[in-house]
């Protein structure tokens, strides 16, 4: 009996998450390649690949001029940062999910279930709409909804902390709430700017699409999820200690509080430059952790690069569903992450006992 | 390391729960508080490992004021073993051992062999080596605190302080676990329900009532029945075994008159 229950986390070695990380870094490349060729165009896969692999060459040449005609623009221009931002968003919200988890001692927390995206949605929408935060630059509307996802998330861990110590309940009704809120704020913004083509773009965030991935967005959606992956690889020892409580974590040395609002900032920039780009993608943070948990184990120090691997290539196949479930249409990226993560998180939910990767 | 607290004050909730406690433990000395629940004993060494802020008074560390050391220092000078130690997490006995060596971390640090080999030697220290890769959530009570303490020793300590470590702990275990940190020849401070483990194996002794420390001594000096009478509210016997150890035996309400008179 007991024996049976050491098998969960059957891969917690250290030599065996090596390796696991090398296989996944193979596999996410190769899902690059294979998920280019899929689209609402039929283009044969060599043209696909020479293509590309005569674009790389004259990069690598220096001459960036290179490439024209339709079938280049569709790959370099299209296909291609859609990839790149699916697999950036799919990192950066797995690693979110894995932080937030061990913020609030939760498995049930990630960004979208906390209410964040729903903050960063309504600082976008206000930044669109209302035109709320120009004095931020160019990129105003991204630095909207990285402020929205911050406030938010303070908002949400402050009410959860009201008559005492945050638990999953309260955490999950206090993201609910102020998700509504949210919610409700943008959609009075909506109503009340009577502006069709903003209008549009709003509904587009809310179901989250890739569909207007640029290389632009891709560089800074790419630069600030890898700052943060990076940055919270060096911190797995206090995310670890996250997870033994406050108490235990003084004893060992470690004074949690200046921690959490310093990851949960540097979360709320992965969040808000991920709706930013790509709206609200829902669940990939909740799901993604709990699978790897359930392979590896708690650990941080393999749990957090392994799930951010995974989450890049779930999202980078999810994309090339959307793109061909429905023949001539595309889904938003949003609903099919939202119709798989919903049921999961019902099914954790209502299990009996849920843990940080099972033990029950 | 010399363990000293200073006229400790402690208020929670507007209860006022030590009022005023001074005691101390010398180099490699076991010292032993006991008294009855909400006497104060897990808020005085509560106060002592820092997770509560004295309101009057200070805990101090071979003469330097604990809160002025940052709480890395503070964790290199003091290792716990709590009272309560369930996680809802599925860490292995390894990785709840390695966090014992946090302290002695910077951010960027790697686990080194030499981590490793200071987490194998505390978990054979407590028997434990062969659990190392199970999940810490499947084992029993007693063996899940005999990690915790693994995990204290990794993190080479001078002070040990353990808060009822023997608890929900069974008959041979507790021997063991209190034989095993006998055995350890650091600073001890540790909080004790069971007042013939407190005769067995500590040095010296404070018992506490009502947020004060009424009577300390040695385990000979201080558990007599008037003490027990005053501190605990029964009537008992203490005397020595054949063995020369000190008993105290408890009697139920009314017994012991008859027996005496």
């Amino acid at each position: 009996m007991k024996e049976q229950k050491t098998t969960r986390g059957f891969l917690r070695g250290t030599p065996a998450a090596a390796l696991s990380i090398l296989v996944l870094l193979v596999l996410l490349v190769l899902s690059l390649l294979g998920a280019v060729t899929f689209g609402s165009t039929d283009i044969p896969i060599g043209d696909v690949y020479g293509v590309i692999s005569q674009k790389l060459y004259h990069l690598l040449i220096g001459d960036g001029s290179w490439g024209s005609g339709s079938l280049f623009r569709a790959i370099w221009y299209i296909r291609l940062p859609r990839l790149i931002l699916a697999m950036a968003i799919g990192a950066g919200l797995a690693t979110c999910g894995v932080v937030m988890q061990a913020i609030v001692k939760n498995p049930l927390a990630d960004p979208y279930v906390l209410g964040i995206s729903s903050g960063a949605s309504l600082g976008a929408t206000a930044a669109i709409l209302l035109g709320v935060g120009t004095v931020f630059g160019s990129n105003f509307v991204g630095v909207m909804a990285f402020l929205g996802a911050f406030v938010i998330s303070l908002a949400v861990v402050g009410l959860a902390n009201i008559g005492g110590r945050a638990n999953s309940v309260k955490l999950l009704l206090a993201g609910t709430a102020l998700s509504s809120v949210c919610s409700a704020f943008s959609s009075f913004i909506v109503y009340i700017a009577h502006d069709r083509e903003g209008m549009q773009t709003v509904t587009y965030w809310m179901m989250g699409a890739l569909g207007g991935a640029t290389w632009e967005t891709d560089l800074v959606v790419l630069l600030v999820v890898l700052a943060g992956i990076g940055f919270f690889l060096t911190q797995y020892r206090t995310l670890n200690l996250m997870l033994f409580g406050d108490e235990t974590s003084i004893t060992l040395g470690t004074d949690l509080h200046k921690w959490r609002q310093l990851y949960l900032l540097v979360s709320a920039a992965i969040v808000g430059f991920a709706v930013y780009a790509a709206g609200m993608i829902g669940f990939v943070g909740l799901v993604i952790p709990h699978v790897v948990r359930m392979f590896f184990g708690t650990d941080h120090k393999r749990l957090l690069p392994i799930s951010a691997l995974t989450g890049a290539i779930f999202l980078i196949w999810a994309d090339v569903a959307c793109r061909t479930i429905i023949p001539g249409q595309e889904l938003p990226i949003g609903i099919l992450t939202s119709m798989i993560g919903a049921p999961c998180f019902i099914y954790l939910m209502a299990r009996k006992r849920y843990g940080f990767g099972g033990g029950d | 390391m010399r363990v000293e607290a200073c006229d400790v004050q402690c208020v929670l909730n507007a209860n006022r729960i030590l009022k005023g406690v001074s005691m101390y433990a010398s180099q490699r000395e076991m010292v032993g508080l006991i008294g009855p629940n909400g006497s104060g004993k897990s808020t005085l060494l509560k106060c002592i490992y820092r997770i509560l802020r004295p309101t009057g008074g200070a805990v101090k560390l071979d003469g330097r004021d604990l809160l002025a050391c940052t709480t890395k220092e503070s964790a290199r000078a003091l290792a716990v073993v709590a009272q309560h130690n369930y996680y809802n997490f599925d860490f292995s006995v390894q990785d709840v051992v390695l966090m014992g060596r946090a302290p002695h971390k910077r951010a960027l640090d790697r686990d080194n062999a030499e981590d490793y080999r200071i987490v194998a030697q505390a978990l054979e220290t407590v028997g434990m080596t062969s659990f190392a890769q199970r999940s810490f959530s499947t084992l029993s009570g007693g063996e899940q605190q005999r990690v915790i303490l693994a995990r204290a020793l990794a993190q080479q300590t001078p002070c040990l302080i353990l808060d009822e470590p023997t608890n929900h702990l069974d008959i041979k275990y507790q021997l063991q676990l209190m034989d095993l940190v006998k055995g350890l020849e650091r600073t001890v401070i540790t909080a004790v329900h069971d007042l013939n483990i407190a005769a067995m194996y500590c040095d010296r002794l404070y018992a506490l009532k009502d947020g004060k420390i009424v009577g300390q001594g040695t385990p000979r000096e201080l558990l007599t029945p008037q003490l027990i009478r005053k501190v605990y509210e029964v009537d008992a016997e203490v005397y020595e075994d054949s063995h020369g150890i000190l008993r105290v035996l408890y009697y139920p309400d009314g017994a012991r008159k008859e027996t005496v008179q």
